[in-house]
């Protein structure tokens, strides 16, 4: 497991359809970084409003969603926010699917997620 | 290896040498343990050098494939893994002779990758590999026969335009996709004036040809690639023309009405003309009309024996339903 | 019947998520073209009624209500179960078009395309398999991938279950180049298996609510 040092409160941004999905990543980051904020959104659109309201630090965003999906949400929030950190969370993992992060400037993050991979996203906001 | 040699176990070395197919066994950590004959030939690399050797080690090229993920599934997961030639062509460079190594010329193989459980060590993985080109070379053989096959049986033996059968299967079809999508349908039934006169005048063999004369020029003149002419009956020629409304069809019957007159074949027995004519049944499927094939095909016809009764070298129209 | 929690729903339909991800990220790789596939639902139902359903919904697709296609595997271990794949037989017979390329067509599936349809489905369950048994943290066997066609009562039947034993039902949707394909995976389960699924589903959920 990498060494991660406590850092002042950030706050991290889980979008997943899957509520287990993200009761899983909260428990990994809180694991991690006991003191920082996990803020849960359950889909594209919504996770634009969360974004608005808690302004992450970082954002996980799961790829296959109902409705706006991952990477069109993902596109609004690197517009919004610009040097936001955002990585795609995704099981399907082709050069499609890479090429299309690259472009638009974002991480990418094979599924299940896992301690060591949650702490590999972590470091992304400096944690 | 044994010291005292155990006959059971020289007679499976044997047979593991002489059957006609691949076997390699790797270990835990991916290293040949067993490297049979058929290997040795066909990859061209003996058995002394791949026994130990890393599976990479022999073959880079497969780093990251399918064989490489099956391996890894094997030995990992307990899971076999089979590997179709018709998704991954020839994973391995294996080769019928040295010859066939020259060109890269690779033999066709299905592999199959399955664990093996072994006494007092850690899983192990044995890869399977089939020569199936010659199945291969029959199936293509098999499929380049049957395309033959099929544009013959769709094809009208005598004017090589489309024949009912083709005909039956296209109005199914069009019929559907006009219904599903809101676009008009349109039938053109088209009948040779006074065929039997022709061929009772002239015999049967200048009656053929005159079929096939007709035949050609008015399939020459379908402009669409879902437009088609079909030799419905004896002398009666189906048109099913996709997207047409009842004004462009009719358009399009007497354009081709015009055609076949002035192809000038000499008919002195039938008629007024002096020349082979045809009379057209026009009936169009559409939104307003959203008839079945039965209904479309009936008032084509009816619209055809109007035309023949009107005087014949002319179309008429018939509403359907 | 057999009642999934919301959580527990919510579960396995993310568990086999990432499984058929995985598998349309191998997929992809053998055809070079991006290969979509989700699972939006899943359900328990008895061997007959998923007959029935199959029947009726892929009937629906399909021009041969009657002929199925199926791959089927056997996994034991952490539980036992027939895992099959299920297209109507003009979808597989699409679906292998697609992956294999080729444009001649003909009425039946030959024997090199069954093949790959016996991939395809050793593809797909090993991942949703395997997905399933690294999550419970489990060992399970897995045996050589099965070819049958037929009607959707024989293809459920080749595990020679009893008709009221129950059967997972994943709903999967594939996409490749504009192209939709709606298809199924069964797992037959019987009682024991069931309860086992069960078990390893909420040690999983616990894990997850960080009481594990």
């Amino acid at each position: 497991m990498t060494d991660v040092t406590p850092e002042r409160t950030k706050t991290v941004l889980i979008v997943d359809d899957s509520r287990v999905s993200r009761m899983m990543a909260r428990q990994y980051i809180l694991h991690l970084q006991p003191g920082w904020n996990v803020v849960e959104a359950g889909t594209g659109e919504e996770s634009l409003d969360k974004a608005r309201a808690a302004l992450p630090d970082l954002v996980l965003m799961d790829v296959n969603m109902p409705g706006m999906g991952g990477i069109a949400a993902a596109e609004q929030l690197r517009r919004l926010a610009p040097a936001l950190p955002i990585s795609l969370l995704t099981a399907n993992v082709q050069s499609a699917t890479r090429e299309r992060a690259e472009a638009l400037g974002l991480g990418f993050m094979e599924k299940p997620i896992t301690e060591a991979r949650i702490a590999q996203l972590l470091a992304l906001a400096g944690g | 290896m044994t010291t005292v040699r155990d006959p059971s176990l020289d007679l499976l070395h044997s047979v593991l040498n002489a059957v006609t197919l691949g076997a390699v066994v790797l270990d835990h950590d991916r290293r040949v343990v067993l490297w049979n004959d058929w290997m040795s030939e066909h990859a061209q690399i003996p058995q002394q050098q791949a026994l130990g050797a890393d599976f990479l080690a022999l073959f880079p090229a497969l780093r990251g494939s399918r064989v490489d993920a099956a391996i890894d599934q094997a030995l990992r997961h307990h899971f076999p893994s089979l590997l179709s030639q018709s998704l991954n062509k020839a994973p391995f460079p294996l080769y019928a002779n040295a010859a066939a190594a020259r060109l890269d010329d690779r033999l066709q193989q299905a592999v199959a990758v399955t664990p093996v459980d072994v006494a007092n060590a850690p899983r192990h993985c044995l890869i399977q590999i089939n020569d199936v080109s010659i199945a291969v070379g029959r199936e293509k053989l098999l499929r380049e026969q049957t395309l033959v096959l099929r544009s013959q049986t769709f094809a009208d033996g005598l004017t090589g335009i489309a024949n009912r059968r083709h005909f039956d299967v296209a109005i199914e079809r069009e019929h559907r996709r006009a219904r599903r999508h809101g676009t008009p349908l349109s039938l053109l039934m088209i009948d040779i004036d006074h065929f039997k006169a022709y061929n009772d005048h002239h015999g049967h063999q200048k009656g053929d040809q005159c079929l096939i004369q007709v035949a050609a020029a008015l399939s020459g003149m379908l402009r669409r690639s879902a437009d088609l002419m079909a030799r419905y009956g004896g002398e009666e020629f189906a048109m099913i023309l996709p997207d047409t409304d009842t004004a462009q069809a009719t358009q399009m019957a007497e354009a081709i009405r015009a055609r076949a007159e002035a192809l000038a074949i000499a008919h002195a027995h039938g008629g007024n003309s002096g020349v082979v004519t045809v009379s057209i049944g026009v009936a169009t499927r559409s939104v307003a009309s959203a008839v079945n094939i039965d209904t479309l095909i009936g008032a084509a016809d009816r619209a055809l024996y109007r035309a023949k009764k009107n005087g014949r070298n002319r179309v008429e129209v018939q509403t359907p339903g | 019947m057999v009642e999934l929690s919301e959580l527990e729903n919510d579960a396995l339909i993310e568990i086999f998520n990432i499984g058929v991800g995985q598998a349309a990220a191998s997929m992809s790789a053998l055809v070079s073209e991006e290969v979509r596939m989700s699972v939006p639902s899943i359900s328990f139902i008895s061997r007959a009624d998923a007959a029935r359903l199959l029947g009726s919904r892929l009937a629906a697709e399909a021009e041969a209500p009657d002929r199925i296609c199926g791959v089927s595997q056997h996994y034991e271990g952490a539980f036992d179960t027939d895992a099959i794949l299920m297209f109507p037989e003009d979808k597989s017979l699409e679906l292998v078009r697609l992956m294999v390329g080729e444009t001649v067509s003909l009425q039946e599936l030959t024997d090199m395309e069954q093949e790959a349809m016996c991939e395809i489905g050793n593809i797909i369950l090993n991942a949703c398999i395997g997905t399933l048994a690294n999550v419970f943290e489990q060992e399970l066997r897995g045996s050589l991938p099965e070819y049958h066609v037929g009607t959707s009562d024989e293809i459920l039947g080749v595990s020679g279950s009893e008709p009221d034993s129950v059967v997972l039902m994943l709903h999967i949707d594939f996409a490749l180049d504009k192209h939709q394909i709606l298809g199924y995976v069964a797992f037959v389960l019987d009682i024991s298996a069931l309860h086992d699924l069960k078990e390893q589903i909420n040690r999983y959920i616990a894990r997850a609510m960080g009481q594990a």
